[in-house]
């Protein structure tokens, strides 16, 4: 009979090719992703058959909380000529500005650096006159007073008279008014305003904001809203 | 002892173990999987009247026959203060409220459920359906050629012949097309104010505005809420 050659089996696995597809993934994953933003409140949008995606430069997103609390976000251009921090520092500046018309007696006086950190931040929502002592605070304690109950939001209302607007009125005004001439053009057609409200949110929250905008002849914006697949 | 190790030369292993860096690799892979956001969020874009002396003029301009408005109602929860996406109720009625016979308790308004779950309204649908049927007819034609690609051979080229006449065919004035007025209570969720636009968008109507709910709105809908629950 003929000898029996036990084969030795080799018990490791070869990795390189395991190696090369978790390589070749990482890289998909790393050029096509944007990072998710954070933001002071989590909503989930009603769904919409509607395909038009939402522009990812020259944008003024309101966030609408629940209970009615408004922040805001604002993003520059896609190219490095109107950066999302050179559009806010501006913004900011034309806020204090604008406040001032109304409250000539306010101290609003930012340093440099309270600029730098408010150009950093994606979303912001709290009265001018905290804004100060906001930016001053560690970002993690940031993060958590806007998040929390005790902040107000920006402050609007029902305001009909164009010529003593609210807080929320002035911001909207400076974010059109900064020195980005394709966010004005894309608040113009409607493009570049936002509003993103949960699903659950009572109509008449959202309509104080849609309201506001109207006063301010603002009356062409988009709503967010999560793809429906139409049954078609 | 030493000629044995002279003539055992150790051989290396050439192979390296790749396990490690496959490890660290699916970790990666984990963490950008997790924060990226691979799906946009889609918009609805919507413009509002100017202001109310331009609305009240539209108003009245738009013939009795052509207008439908409906109401959309909620229900608000007490515990939470938020509006319930699945529990809704919409109104309609078309053209001006008739308010001459609500001492009796009766009007023009009809009352229809929103929808099941699914996000699917067939009461509201069918109407505005009906409302816009020239509209809708013509649309469903163009979009059979549209798909036996009779505009083009070039799919890109096909699409945007295709966008073009349906625009053309949803403006034209010689069609009878509504006018829909969406007004919504406090109560309504929105949700709902977004699924009624989005009902603008199947049922092709081009002619449609948000307004605010006014006295007589709200006293039609009383009436036909306390109706609904005799029966």
């Amino acid at each position: 009979m003929g000898k029996v050659k036990i084969k030795k089996k080799e018990t490791r696995i070869d990795m390189t090719a395991m190696s090369d597809v978790t390589v070749l993934l990482l890289t998909f994953f790393m050029l096509t992703s944007t990072f998710l933003q954070k933001e002071p409140v989590t909503v989930i949008t009603p769904p919409s058959v509607s395909e038009e995606k939402v522009p990812d430069s020259n944008l003024l997103s309101i966030l609408v909380s629940p209970e009615g609390k408004v922040f805001l976000e604002v993003l520059g251009s896609k190219d490095s000529t109107m950066k999302s921090e050179t559009v806010r520092a501006d913004l900011l500046k034309n806020m204090v500005a604008e406040y001032k018309k109304t409250h000539p007696s306010a101290n609003l006086a930012f340093t440099n650096k309270e600029m730098e950190t408010f150009s950093k931040l994606n979303a912001f929502g709290v009265p001018i006159t905290k804004m100060k002592e906001w930016l001053n605070l560690e970002p993690d304690l940031r993060d958590k007073f806007l998040e929390s109950e005790q902040n107000p939001g920006i402050p609007i209302n029902m305001n009909e008279d164009p010529n003593n607007p609210n807080e929320f009125q002035m911001w909207v005004r400076a974010a059109y008014n900064s020195m980005n001439p394709e966010l004005q053009e894309s608040m113009v057609k409607g493009r570049g305003i936002a509003i993103k409200a949960d699903q659950t949110t009572p109509y008449s929250v959202v309509n104080v904001v849609m309201d506001n905008l109207q006063t301010m002849k603002m009356n062409k914006f988009t709503l967010m809203t999560a793809l429906k697949t139409s049954e078609d | 002892m030493a000629i044995k190790s002279k003539s055992r030369q150790k051989k290396f292993d050439t192979r390296i173990d790749f396990t490690p860096m496959v490890d660290m690799n699916m970790l990666l892979i984990t963490f950008f999987m997790l924060c990226t956001t691979m799906i946009k969020s889609q918009t609805l874009q919507i413009a509002l009247p100017t202001n109310e002396k331009v609305e009240k003029e539209q108003q009245n301009k738009v013939k009795q026959s052509e207008a439908v408005t409906i109401i959309i109602d909620g229900k608000i929860d007490e515990k939470t203060g938020l509006s319930n996406p699945e529990d809704g109720m919409l109104y309609y009625y078309e053209g001006m409220p008739e308010t001459d016979r609500l001492a009796q308790g009766e009007s023009n308004m009809e009352q229809v459920e929103f929808g099941d779950k699914d996000g699917l309204y067939p009461a509201i649908r069918g109407i505005l359906m009906k409302k816009n049927e020239e509209v809708v007819k013509r649309i469903a034609d163009l979009k059979k050629e549209w798909k036996e690609m009779k505009f083009s051979k070039d799919e890109e080229k096909n699409d945007s012949i295709y966008q073009e006449k349906a625009k053309a065919i949803r403006n034209d004035s010689t069609l009878k097309r509504p006018v829909v007025i969406i007004k919504a209570t406090p109560n309504a969720s929105y949700a709902h104010v977004v699924s009624v636009l989005d009902e603008m968008q199947i049922n092709n109507i081009s002619r449609y505005q948000i307004d605010r709910i006014n006295d007589v709105d709200s006293a039609m809908m009383i009436m036909v809420k306390a109706k609904n629950e005799k029966k």
